[in-house]
């Protein structure tokens, strides 16, 4: 039954997308709004229709219809209910399902929030967003199908893959996938001001949004990745520059450089062709990512998985590439600047610089992870490059970068910018000398990047803390309210910039996360027998004994592991050594006992003798804790950034003068608050 | 105006010339060779760098202490086979008849000591997320 209804579904879907996509061009060449509300309506088909087949594989799921070859493949019957939940994008069909649902379910949200679009503008962004809705049914219609029957119906499943069975796993695709399908829209939107010919930046207004949920929704599906593979893959890291991490992080990297050149152009009308650019190679980047984890190309141990798919997506990839040089092309002369360049030193300075260095940072990153294709085009050799390249190339101009963007709220536009610069880093340079003096001095730490990081951050939160009690006080004498009352209108009134900061103070404290934790976290692993103790890091660990436990689904070997801190704070330890009932391959859980200032990482390496000999793998490592902390003060301070004003105050001017910067001459006080920053 | 286009055009050259430099140096010290166990007993070259190779783990020989943290094996390709004697974690995939990559070099036994130790997995399990096991 969910077999008919996820076919049916899928196959209707292509033609409705086939007839949205016809319709979009139609209405386009005949300017006729009946068309394009055709048009919506037939993508509010498509999406129907793949909630249908979601539906379908969900139920088909839960109630282990093995005759589905894809259910018998991901599931069992004693698996808990969350993971058979997630076993929906366990695979390469139910995970092109979910991105494609995914993409549906935005792309209705787009028709309607858009529905006032007229003429060519909304017929060119439906037409991009009916072509990519087109491609994703047709590639789980005829390449990979979710609901294809199973050629022998066994009595139970395969199982989930034990290292999926993880609550970080549950979360992580989807948030991904959002991410990616929803930087479809910023690219639909530049296509249609493009065909359209427009020439105001209005547009960019209904882009921000998108670009910046698309960027939040990657953002937190890049951690949740992270943070599955530090307690799943059991090394202790939780990123190794990996094929496939890499591919999550290149859309990331030019999807925050695209965040802030588009305020240039929103506010001074420069970097179009720059942003047009962005904007077509984050949404290219997000398929090309999808292409790599798909096609087997790169995955050089996986010699298996060479699908078809990869050829879909190929090709996929170079259609949206000419398209959108195409077009870009097309209208080169209407993306001229309104102005030129007035200095290195103020916003704009800085927002190229950063654009510059996010750039390469994605173009070495891109060239480190295709290393082996391209070297075995070249030189017939594969060569990888590994880690080593990454850290030593991308970390240092990471770390430039976090300094740009710690020196960001203090910067202005225009001619004057250096000026004030000099003037208004004095503070946050004093303070970040005292920090600096104060980590070598009484914390002990000498390396250079770990100051320097220490510095960049002193200087970054006092940067945002002086410009929020600057903002305070102007408002304070302006309107004679009181500071509390002033402080929170202060905020409600421009979203953007305080909620823009907030996501850098969240990224400054990844950043110190991932220093601290790569440049002193120490690891050991004793081999223990029972009652005997090893101390690593200054973390004393004392190994009890082994046990054997019973789970749902798997049995545990489980050691019972005594942790003593410096401070002779005590706690019980228990990683597991897990034996899934449809697995050949054990699975490793750790356990973590995790402050704010360091995580005791705890590893069951190996035993002998039933537990008579214990190695038991240890790992201090600094200042992760910070990741997941800084992870979510980024997503509030995203989510902020969308939020609407809650209150209304007597002066309206804040929030138009935004719009046009060009006409505020004597009161750029007033316009440098509204500045989203 | 034009001032401001020669700034730009000198930062831009400093911070090409800048990564541009990294991006070698850190090639150069990233530089692994990736060849599989036939070539790699082809090529003598091989014996003295660093090099990743790609293998079949053979029965014969396999020897895992997973509390002493060692494996010693034989690592199989169509024609001979390596002898590898990998130190660290053991991945949970690791085994016998295993298509495995490990990285490090030979000794002036011809032993090959290797500091990583990848697997594959399961081949059933497809997209989605890194799939090897790792060591840092």
């Amino acid at each position: 039954m969910t077999e008919i209804i996820g076919n049916l579904s899928l196959g209707l879907a292509v033609l409705l997308a086939a007839g949205a996509f016809v319709g979009a061009l139609a209405a386009g060449k005949f300017e006729s709004p009946q068309l394009l509300r055709l048009t919506r309506r037939l993508i509010g088909g498509v999406a129907a229709l793949l909630t249908a087949a979601s539906g379908a594989l969900i139920a088909a799921l839960l109630n282990n219809e093995f005759s589905n070859a894809y259910v018998a493949s991901y599931t069992e019957r004693a698996l808990p209910f969350g993971y058979k939940l997630a076993a929906f994008w366990a695979g390469q069909e139910g995970s092109l399902l979910l991105w494609a649902w995914l993409l549906a379910v935005m792309a209705v949200i787009f028709a309607i929030v858009r529905r006032r679009d007229t003429g060519l503008f909304a017929a060119g962004a439906l037409a991009p967003v009916a072509a990519i809705l087109l491609f994703f049914s047709m590639l789980m219609l005829f390449a990979a199908n979710p609901f294809r029957p199973a050629e022998v119906v066994p009595a139970d499943g395969h199982g989930l893959n034990p290292m999926l069975q993880d609550p970080a796993m549950i979360a992580h695709p989807p948030m991904l996938f959002l991410g990616y399908a929803g930087y479809a829209f910023p690219f639909a939107l530049m296509i249609g001001a493009l065909v359209a010919g427009r020439k105001d930046n209005d547009w960019l207004a209904a882009l921000r949004p998108w670009a910046i949920v698309s960027w939040l929704f990657l953002s937190i599906g890049i951690l949740l990745g992270a943070q599955w593979a530090y307690v799943e893959l059991g090394w202790g890291g939780y990123w190794a520059w990996d094929p496939v991490e890499n591919a999550s992080l290149l859309p990331w990297l030019t999807g925050t450089a695209l965040l802030h050149s588009i305020m240039v152009q929103q506010h001074r009308g420069m970097f179009r062709k720059w942003n047009a650019f962005l904007i077509a190679v984050t949404f290219v980047l997000c398929v090309f990512g999808s292409y790599l984890t798909r096609s087997g190309v790169i995955q050089s141990v996986h010699a298996f998985g060479q699908s078809i798919i990869g050829t879909f997506f190929l090709a996929f990839l170079a259609v949206l590439a000419i398209v959108s040089a195409a077009v870009i092309a097309w209208r080169w002369p209407l993306l001229k600047p309104d102005r030129g360049l007035e200095g290195l030193v103020g916003r704009e300075g800085f927002f190229l610089a950063t654009n510059v260095l996010l750039l390469g940072m994605t173009l070495i990153t891109l060239i480190g992870t295709i290393f082996p294709i391209i070297s075995r085009v070249i030189a017939s050799q594969e060569v990888t490059v590994g880690p080593p390249f990454y850290n030593k190339v991308v970390a240092p101009l990471g770390l430039l970068l976090v300094g740009l963007m710690a020196v960001g709220p203090l910067l202005s536009y225009g001619a004057d910018a250096a000026k004030k610069l000099a003037k208004s880093i004095v503070i946050p340079a004093i303070l970040a000398g005292l920090v600096v003096t104060g980590l070598w001095v009484w914390q002990g730490v000498h390396n250079g990047w770990a100051l320097l990081a220490g510095a960049i951050a002193t200087l970054g939160i006092a940067a945002v803390l002086i410009d929020l009690f600057k903002g305070l006080r102007r408002r304070v004498s302006e309107t004679g309210e009181k500071p509390a009352v002033a402080l929170v209108k202060l905020i409600d009134s421009t979203h953007r910039r305080y909620g823009g900061q907030t996501v850098h103070i969240g990224i400054l404290m990844i950043a110190l996360g991932v220093i601290g934790s790569s440049l002193f976290a120490v690891s050991d692993t004793p081999q223990l027998r029972p009652g005997e103790s090893a101390t690593v890091g200054g973390q004393k660990i004392t190994f009890v004994k082994l046990d054997e436990k019973r789970f749902a689904n798997y049995t545990a070997v489980e050691a019972e592991v005594i942790l003593t801190t410096p401070a002779g704070k005590t706690s019980t330890l228990r990683p597991q050594r897990r034996f899934y009932d449809k697995s050949e391959q054990p699975n490793s859980e750790v356990a973590i006992e995790s402050q704010l200032r360091r995580d005791v990482y705890v590893n069951l390496a190996g035993w002998e003798g039933g537990g008579a000999v214990t190695a038991i793998q240890v790992i201090v490592n600094p200042l992760v804790s910070l990741l997941w902390t800084g992870g979510l003060v980024l997503s509030i301070g995203g989510v902020f950034c969308l939020l609407p004003r809650f209150f209304r105050d007597a002066t309206p001017a804040v929030a138009r003068v935004e719009i046009k910067p060009v006409e505020i001459g004597r009161k750029r006080a007033v316009a440098s608050v509204s500045h989203s920053f | 105006m034009t001032l401001i286009r020669a700034k730009l055009l000198a930062a831009g050259i400093i911070l090409a010339i800048a990564v541009g430099y990294l991006g070698l140096t850190g090639v150069s010290s990233g530089w692994v060779y990736f060849v599989d166990v036939d070539k790699y007993l082809a090529d003598p070259q091989y014996k003295h760098q660093r090099v990743r190779i790609h293998g079949t783990v053979a029965a014969e020989g396999f020897e895992v202490s997973s509390a002493g943290l060692t494996a010693n094996f034989r690592l199989a390709g169509n024609g001979g086979a390596v002898p590898v004697c990998y130190r660290g974690n053991i991945p949970d995939l690791f085994g016998v008849e295993k298509s495995v990559v490990v990285e490090g070099r030979a000794d002036a036994n011809g032993v090959f000591q290797a500091d990583v130790l990848m697997t594959k997995c399961a081949s059933k399990y497809e997209p989605g997320s890194p799939h090897e096991e790792k060591q840092p």
